[in-house]
């Protein structure tokens, strides 16, 4: 009468997408199961996790992350000194400073810092741009461009430009370009199905299906995630099967519970300590809900997940 | 867990003694099985089948309430958006009897400062966990009197039999939860509970060993439990809480359908941010109970957060408290933003508005947790119910200055807003969220405040607004709607016998969310409204609806005009009666011409609409019923029960129940794929019923490529038909859907087949 309990991998597959070259690239996918559901499978490739470095990292205020990156003044210097952090498994630029209606950097302004990070190291790259699309379109070009052959990620394609995106940075270049949509999964399926259209290869494409803040509508974030999971595993279904990248650290930096000062906020507490656990158990919940890989920003926080995926796989 | 027909035929006697009042016990058992006829109407169904019977159709897992009013479990599903989950997780913090006197009260004191309010829920540590590691009688309920002053409910982790009496002896009318039993004093400890009337927590090494337990348990007839799943490490214990809950849930294994405590002190020792990550993923992944070493507030605010997401209701929108929300430093001299409740347009608006750092008082009104627009058109943002917030809230006397900007989307309500708050400078802002940063520090709305202020005072100069007196339908009538012209269309309405028993088509095309319509409605222009008209007869439609919009002001002479244009027009065609103002609709009913069939009152549901069920009892009209009351119906159980209230308030008033149509809402493939099938079931419970159905099937392919629209449309209204749709509000001109239903109407044999049948 004892327990035998019923195990539950399925015939679906997540793709295997790997990010850089030589020692240091990472491989993300390939499980048959749900996150960490190890009991049923093992995992093939335990998630990955991104250091963010925006090119507005002179403005951030944390003193953990002042500590830190003390010394470094280019976007080059910190990518180096973020390889160091305990946990880190590839570097995310994030030209932020690009957007027209902000400080309207110039691309070559950005695809030199991009071109300087490049060179400085050897985890692979992912590249996180401005949010104006047209902007977008230039500086993922000019980038993929002057950084063929390092396989780096492009993360933005999205339904409005995944040709230009798509044709520029994967077909023309040969980077791993991210398929980005917000909380739809059937639009997230439509986009792999247009980027495979353009006869971009499945193990070239990731995912980017909508993020969010906890307590911030993170609940469609949370059914998507298990939708397109579902999809995937027990649907088979390939066009939904593309491994999950989770950019946190931007989203969970700019709500309140991390912003909001201590002044402000008295029954708060220590702001930075704040922004730690916003973005810890904002990447936790990700990752349970199939992100195979997270952004971060945090050097806590980046250990802290990162025990926590290697207690889990 | 629903058990099949065939599954009860199985037990059934099989006699055929009709005893129970049907022809076989086949017969008998399927109507069991629907929910339809209660077993002990059969007298030869042994004690013992029906004890089986009873425990297959329990829930797969127990609710389980402890302390003053806190439940959990009672899930019926592992993942949110396969309906919803039911009871949020608790929080705990541990307590131990191996910590000093300091360290207990600092922790005590500490997690008492974790209570506040978010989005209308008390956040807060629910629970104590308190830890007997030296078995000492007197030392734990010490411990225990000491946890208890917090006035939050226990948990006594207690091994030790002796320490446990005495725990209980000062603490069971609280209600803790003893968490005492394992493999080795389950017995005892049984004993112990059952004596104190408290809840069992259940702890083994292994999940083997556990589920043992649980069954010796509940061989002694204890099913009060809750079980412990904390494992060795981290991944043995989400092993533990996912087996369990999948076990009890998918497998419908009720020895584990019991709620799960999982203890981070155990696997996360000293580590408060692991202990957060571990939390979130608990959170999502089955635990009831959750504790830990402390709870600070900065690990309250994301856990809380997540928790709420996760445990909203899918198909219920979250709102927050309609209030004023005085933004970065607003004072009394702030200008005022006002929109909607929905807790994703609040989170927007509010926080673009904090980007834009300039005083702000954001005024949130009551719209039933909608969207901007969607509560406009469904009349629960409008000027009568933003006057109302401004009365309940006083907001005259609290805010001087008088400035109101409301959403750009609702431009189209600036005049009526205007004329129901004459005091107050009404500016139409931005209609996306985005734009609001800019158009705050650039301060873009003094311009148009001014305008206001000058036109407000000018009328003030003319007079103070005299109370104008409510027309009667007939003075309205005669003063205030325009004559009607008869124009020849080129098109006849072909009539249309009430007793028929084809489909009835109700094309929708005449709705105020077009903007050329609600423009030919504001100036009473016959001629777009005739197009869409002429075009949908002529493709067919049985019925047209007439949407007006929320009609606040002249809804009445609106609607008059709208049914007399379209009736004098066109052979007397009847009409559904669409809008939010109650008065509107009767004063259509006043002139409509019955010839070709009852008018159509759109519509009714089980809530705030219910009265439209008395308003068309009392004119003797049909009534669409919503099969929903706040949000949809989240399953059918909902959603019959929400079709039998409005049934007996219509037959309670005097209506035939065909006079009922009830709509099941049909829902957007793209986002609720998964429920699709539910609403064609509920279709075939009216049909069972004997009764009428209707609702706007194309919202089905809401999204969808136009191309792909008609094709979607079609294969629902053949699949609906099937299960006993007799109506829907439909584009009629719709060719593929029109031949479709065509077509359908002749397989009912509801129509007798020619070859040119699709022609007539």
């Amino acid at each position: 009468m004892s327990f035998v309990p019923k195990t539950q991998p399925f015939n679906g597959k997540i793709n295997t997408v790997t990010l850089g070259t030589g020692d240091k690239a990472v491989v993300i996918g390939g499980q048959n199961v749900l996150p960490f559901y190890t009991f049923d499978a093992p995992i093939e490739n335990a998630p990955k996790i991104g250091v963010e470095i925006s090119d507005l990292a002179n403005e951030w205020t944390a003193p953990g992350l002042k500590e830190f990156y003390a010394g470094c003044t280019t976007m080059a210097e910190r990518a180096k000194k973020a390889e160091t952090m305990p946990g880190a498994d590839f570097i995310c630029l994030h030209f932020e400073s690009a957007d027209p209606n902000g400080e309207n950097r110039s691309t070559a302004e950005c695809v030199a810092d991009a071109v300087a990070v490049a060179e400085a190291i050897t985890m692979p790259i992912v590249i996180m741009g401005c949010k104006n699309m047209e902007k977008d379109g230039e500086l993922f070009s000019k980038i993929s461009e002057a950084l063929q052959g390092k396989n780096i990620l492009v993360m933005s394609a999205r339904s409005e430009d995944y040709k230009t995106v798509g044709a520029s940075v994967a077909l023309a270049y040969g980077q791993k370009v991210g398929a980005e949509t917000a909380d739809d999964i059937n639009l997230a399926k439509q986009l792999n199905i247009m980027l495979k259209g353009l006869s971009i290869a499945p193990q070239n494409i990731v995912m980017n299906i909508g993020t969010a803040a906890v307590g911030y509508g993170y609940e469609y974030v949370a059914s998507t995630l298990d939708r397109v999971r579902a999809a995937a595993l027990a649907q088979s279904d390939a066009d939904l099967q593309m491994p999950i990248i989770a950019p946190v650290s931007p989203d969970t930096w700019s709500v309140k519970e991390s912003s909001a000062s201590e002044e402000d906020e008295p029954a708060w507490g220590n702001c930075e300590e704040r922004a730690i656990n916003m973005e810890v158990a904002t990447a936790s919940a990700d990752l349970i809900g199939g992100a195979d890989a997270v952004i971060m920003r945090h050097p806590d926080a980046v250990a802290a997940i990162k025990k926590f995926i290697t207690e889990l796989v | 867990m629903a058990l099949k027909g065939l599954d009860i035929f199985k037990m059934s006697p099989k006699k055929n003694c009709k005893e129970c009042g049907c022809p076989t016990c086949m017969a008998f058992c399927m109507k069991v099985a629907q929910g339809a006829a209660s077993i002990d109407k059969c007298p030869y169904f042994s004690e013992e089948a029906k004890a089986s019977l009873n425990e297959a159709t329990a829930p797969a897992m127990k609710t389980i309430t402890f302390g003053k009013d806190l439940k959990m479990g009672g899930e019926t599903v592992l993942f949110r958006h396969e309906k919803t989950l039911v009871n949020k997780n608790l929080f705990a913090v541990a307590v131990s009897t191996g910590m000093s006197d300091e360290e207990v009260d600092s922790k005590l004191a500490d997690l008492q400062k974790v209570d506040y309010d978010r989005i209308s829920e008390r956040m807060y540590v629910e629970t104590v966990f308190v830890s007997n590691t030296q078995n000492d009688p007197a030392v734990y309920t010490k411990l225990v009197e000491k946890a208890a002053a917090t006035g939050r409910a226990l948990i006594l982790e207690c091994w030790d039999v002796e320490c446990a009496k005495a725990a209980l002896a000062v603490c069971k009318d609280s209600k803790p939860i003893l968490d005492g039993a394992t493999p080795a004093n389950w017995e005892a400890m049984n004993a112990v509970a059952a004596e104190a009337g408290v809840v069992l927590g259940v702890y083994a090494e292994n999940i083997s060993d556990l589920y043992d337990t649980v069954k010796n348990l509940e061989a002694k007839g204890n099913k009060n439990l809750v079980l412990d799943v904390t494992g060795k490490t981290a991944k043995e214990t989400l092993a533990n809480a996912v087996l369990v809950r999948r076990t009890a849930i998918k497998d419908g294994d009720r020895s584990f359908g019991y709620p799960s405590i999982v203890n981070l002190t155990r696997i996360a020792k000293g580590d408060s941010h692991l202990q957060t990550a571990y939390a979130a993923m608990f959170v999502e992944k089955y635990a009831s109970i959750i504790v830990m070493e402390n709870m600070s507030m900065a690990q309250a605010l994301p856990l809380y957060g997540l928790r709420q997401n996760i445990f909203t209701d899918p198909q219920k929108p979250m709102k927050v408290e309609s209030k004023i929300y005085p933004l970065n430093g607003a004072d009394e001299n702030a200008p005022c933003c006002l929109t909607v409740d929905f807790a994703l347009t609040y989170f927007l608006v509010s926080g673009e508005l904090e980007h834009a750092n300039t005083p702000v008082n954001l005024l949130i009104t009551d719209a039933s947790g909608m969207s901007v627009l969607t509560a406009w058109a469904a009349g629960k943002f409008s000027s009568t119910s933003i006057k109302k917030f401004f009365e309940e809230n006083d907001i005259e006397n609290k805010i001087k200055n008088r400035t109101l900007i409301i959403p750009g989307k609702v431009a189209v309500m600036k005049g009526e807003i205007q004329e129901k708050l004459p005091n107050w400078n009404v500016v139409v802002g931005p209609t996306e969220a985005v734009q609001l940063p800019k158009y705050m520090k650039n301060k873009e709305y003094e311009a148009a405040a001014a305008a206001a202020a000058a036109e407000n005072a000018a009328k003030a100069a003319t007079g103070a607004a005299v109370e104008v007196k409510e027309l009667s339908f007939d003075e309205l009538l005669a003063t205030k709607v325009p004559k009607i012209e008869v124009v020849d269309m080129g098109v006849n309405y072909k009539g249309h016998n009430p007793d028929s028993q084809t489909f009835v088509t109700i094309g929708e095309r005449i709705h105020c969310i077009a903007p050329s319509v609600r423009k030919a409605m504001d100036e009473r222009d016959p001629a777009p409204i005739l197009k869409r008209a002429a075009e949908q007869i002529a493709a067919g439609a049985t019925y047209l609806d007439v949407n007006i919009g929320p009609a606040e002001k002249d809804g009445p002479e609106r609607m008059m005009w709208a049914v007399k244009l379209l009736q004098e027009n066109f052979n007397n065609v009847p009409l559904a009666l669409d809008t939010a103002n109650k008065r509107a609709i009767e004063a259509g009913i006043k002139v409509y011409n019955r010839t070709n069939g009852k008018p159509i009152v759109n519509s009714a549901d089980a809530g705030s609409r219910i009265s439209y069920i008395d308003l068309a009892a009392a004119n003797d009209a049909i009534c669409v019923a919503l099969c929903s009351a706040d949000g949809i119906a989240k399953d059918n159980e909902e959603r019959m029960k929400h079709c039998h209230n409005m049934l007996e308030r219509g037959l309670s008033l005097g209506m035939t129940s065909d006079d009922l149509w009830f709509d099941p809402l049909f829902l957007v493939v793209k986002g609720m794929q998964d429920k699709q099938m539910d609403v064609l079931n509920a279709i075939k419970l009216f049909a069972d019923e004997g009764l009428k159905s209707t609702g706007g099937l194309s919202n089905n392919s809401n999204g969808a490529p136009k191309t792909v629209r008609p094709i979607m449309d079609s294969a629902l209204v053949a699949m609906a038909m099937m299960q006993g749709l007799t109506s829907a509000i439909v584009n009629p001109c719709d060719l593929r859907l029109m031949e479709t239903i065509k077509s359908c109407d002749i397989f009912k044999n509801n129509v007798l087949y020619s070859d040119s049948y699709l022609d007539i």
